[in-house]
């Protein structure tokens, strides 16, 4: 009898395995960058210089091909790929002396999952001796993966990993695209005082998770500092489906905003549940679900909902808004960045896409700024960073807090209505807006 | 030749596996193979350790992981926060672990069956979602270590090499505590409540406290496995330190190579680590790896479900003396 008990178990246990990995499994037709290997035959055609010379250089990375990261994943890598790629077609970079550099990439699925990615990092150094890295998706896989690549003295541009604790912990050779979580919600502040100075009581509602409590605590802070009264300061559970109590909460607290949220389920729950309960707000900003096209499929109760958002393709970041602010820019505008990730993925780029290209694209700027590979040399050159791009203002912090983005700022996207239709807006910073903010919130 | 040369003869041949896994990276000098054994050795150990529970003593746990989690929470606290090294961290990763275990004997040991075995998934997620609302621990967002905490240990690359020892030498201490509780009485007991928990009791065996032993017996390794992987990690967090999946694969292992031996699990998991990783790097296999794990799993659950160790045993009736 035990014995059969043991087989059911067992059968049941592989079953559930099954089912979990063909459900998770997408086997993606990556678009192999193919031009970098045969581009060591073709070269000595292109170039007549003797003295010039093709390096092909190994970029390495993890992919969450399956597992919960998979979706923000995969379009980070996407981005990256379009990088390579348009690289590669255009003949590589041509550094100061002559040598062009081409790039391929090498990557391992993570599983979204912290066992492996120690081990496949080391892989990516040791094995196919890859020369820069590229962070995983999110906070804690990146952390990680940090210590390998520092160990190894390798550079890793951290993309898709927004924590501010990894580059306080004094790793060199890390370095940040994102805006760090400390500052994603602070812009919603600044922006409510822009709007009505008297508001004054403020509620957070925040998703128990690494990365949403890291955003609120920040931004809990600052709103204090900047003379607002915080009523209620309270976290739900992942996975939470109905915010009815913590709705009559705020209701009690008297807030006259509301601001956290967590990731897009439970965000875009919470902002129909507060329009259906008609919670006398005047404003409400939450985290990662209002930037999300799908966040419209709320309807009315998407209206006047504000979200941080690391890019938009609507941002107006240009050569003369570089101009303005005395920066050089670099690389492709936002709608030729779009035209190509569109031609190539038949989709358009969120920000996770975007940043994966950006990381490619700082890199390459490294590189052309350090006239070589050497990874002490583009370090160099990471660190006197000062650039703008069709991503934002890319700088890095080189003193207490090494790596940590300083230049990059979140913009806020807030939907609202046009031809009774809705369309997602940015309305801060002031200097990107496309259209003026709504103002108060109407349930 | 007496029944205790064969017996020992387990002994070897368990410890030799384990040795042979632990010191391929050091003949080759490869950092990669180290990597790669650290999560072999590292899953031998917890399968290992299960295998007390659920081999030995027929108790089936699926929220095993939650010792490992525990563990390695409480050492990575004494680390980055009251700054003891690494050795006195991993012994409080295993007392914090084998106490856990304790009060959770118990509570909940007199469940049996199914209703142990449910019991034990809530453990683990009720343990995530305290640490979760825990701020000592750093709640949802965890812990990270200074990356000059490696310094003292003569930089990151000494420490991860000092890591793989400390995961070499708890291996070998789990094989040994495998084995003693397989041919001691104690084990003798675990067994007789295996296969029947009253007649057990009619024999003489005191079963709540033989089962709560096995329990503690069974979460201090793993206790001390959490707090070297995320001292080699670097960093913690809930999601990180409770996935659930582990517990299953645990389990799998120890289905693979044999439950209730000492070397059934140690092979079980070397060979579900080994064909993972190959999966998960491999041109071919690394776009569906989990499917095709899942379904290789399947057959060999349905036709050899004893597991290796099981089928060799049943197979060749000779080597059973040994082969334990």
């Amino acid at each position: 009898m035990r014995r059969k008990l043991y087989i059911l178990i067992g059968i049941l246990l592989v079953a559930g395995m099954v089912l979990a990995a063909c459900g998770k499994a997408t086997p993606t037709s990556a678009p192999a960058p193919k031009a970098s290997e045969s581009s060591q035959n073709n070269a000595p055609a292109k170039t007549s210089a003797p003295s010039a010379k093709e390096i092909t250089v190994t970029i390495g990375f993890t992919q969450s091909k399956t597992g919960k990261y998979n979706e923000e994943s995969t379009r980070q890598s996407d981005g990256l790929d379009l990088w390579i790629k348009q690289i590669n077609d255009q003949g590589g970079i041509k550094l100061s002396d002559g040598t062009v550099v081409k790039f391929k990439a090498v990557s391992y699925d993570d599983e979204s999952s912290g066992d492996k990615v120690q081990q496949l990092y080391t892989r990516l150094i040791t094995k196919d001796k890859a020369d820069f890295l590229i962070s995983p998706y999110s906070s804690g896989l990146t952390s990680s993966a940090a210590i390998i690549s520092e160990q190894y003295g390798k550079i890793m541009l951290a993309t898709g990993a927004a924590s501010d604790s990894i580059f306080k912990k004094g790793y060199e050779r890390v370095y940040q695209l994102y805006t760090p979580a400390s500052h994603y919600l602070t812009g919603a502040v600044d922006l409510l005082q822009s709007l009505d100075p008297n508001v004054k009581k403020v509620a957070f509602i925040y998703e128990n998770s690494k990365f949403s409590t890291a955003v609120v605590k920040a931004a809990k802070e600052y709103a204090e500092k900047k003379g607002y009264d915080v009523v209620m300061f309270e976290g739900y559970d992942k996975g939470t489906t109905d915010f009815g109590s913590f709705i009559n909460k705020i209701q009690d607290s008297g807030a006259e905003a509301v601001m956290g949220g967590g990731h897009f389920q439970d965000g875009s729950t919470l902002a129909r549940q507060i329009y259906e309960k008609k919670l006398p707000i005047k404003y409400l900003a939450l985290l990662v679900a209002p930037p999300d096209p799908s966040f419209a499929d709320l309807g009315d109760a998407a209206l006047g909902v504000v979200g941080p958002s690391q890019w938009e393709a609507s941002a107006n970041y240009s050569p003369e808004s570089a101009k303005a602010a005395g920066l050089t820019w670099f690389g492709p505008t936002s709608a030729d960045f779009v035209k190509a990730y569109k031609a190539a993925y038949n989709e358009d780029p969120d920000y996770h896409s975007a940043g994966g290209y950006v990381a490619g694209l700082v890199l390459q700027k490294a590189i052309m700024d350090a006239g070589s590979v050497d990874p002490a040399k583009v370090k160099a050159a990471l660190d006197k960073m000062d650039i703008l791009t069709f991503f934002g203002h890319i700088k890095f912090n080189t003193t207490d807090a090494h790596g940590l983005q300083i230049g990059h700022e979140m913009i806020y996207i807030q939907w609202q209505k046009k031809d009774g239709k809705l369309v997602k807006e940015v309305v801060w910073p002031k200097e990107g807006a496309t259209a003026a903010p709504l103002y108060p919130l109407k349930h | 030749m007496s029944k205790k040369f064969f017996q020992h003869a387990s002994l070897w041949l368990s410890l030799g596996t384990v040795l042979v896994i632990g010191l391929w990276p050091i003949v080759t000098h490869n950092a990669l193979n180290r990597e790669t054994a650290f999560t072999v050795l590292s899953a031998v150990a917890l399968a290992s350790s299960l295998n007390i529970l659920l081999g030995y003593t027929g108790y089936v746990s699926f929220g095993h992981v939650v010792f490992f989690g525990f563990g390695g929470y409480v050492g990575f606290y004494t680390i980055n926060v009251l700054g003891w090294n690494i050795w006195m961290a991993m012994l409080a990763g295993g007392l914090a672990a084998a106490l856990l275990a304790y009060l959770l004997g118990v509570a909940i040991l007199r469940l049996r069956g199914a209703y142990f075995a449910l019991a034990t998934i809530g453990i683990n997620e009720a343990v995530r979602a305290f640490i979760n609302n825990f701020a000592p621990f750093g709640g949802p967002t965890g812990m990270t270590l200074n990356f000059k905490i490696y310094k003292a240990y003569g930089g990151a690359m000494h420490a991860l090499q000092l890591v793989f020892y400390i995961m070499v030498g708890l291996t070998i201490i789990v094989t040994i505590l495998s084995y003693w509780v397989r041919t001691s009485k104690f084990g003798l007991g675990l067994l007789a409540i295996r296969e029947d928990e009253d007649a057990a009791e009619v024999m003489g065996v005191i079963t709540p406290s033989a089962k709560n032993w096995a329990f503690v017996l069974s979460a201090i390794i793993p206790g001390m496995v959490g707090a070297i992987y995320f001292f080699k990690n670097g960093t913690i967090e809930p999601g990180l330190a409770f996935p659930l999946r582990t517990s299953i694969e645990m389990i799998v292992m120890i289905m693979l190579g044999g439950q209730g031996t000492v070397l059934g699990p140690i092979l079980g998991a070397a060979g579900y680590e080994t064909m993972r990783d190959y999966l998960l790097v491999s041109p071919l296999f690394k776009n569906l790896q989990l499917a095709i794990s899942g379904v290789l799993l399947l057959l060999i659950v349905l036709f050899i479900p004893r597991g290796l160790v099981g089928w060799l045993r049943q197979r060749y009736p000779k080597v059973r003396r040994w082969l334990i």
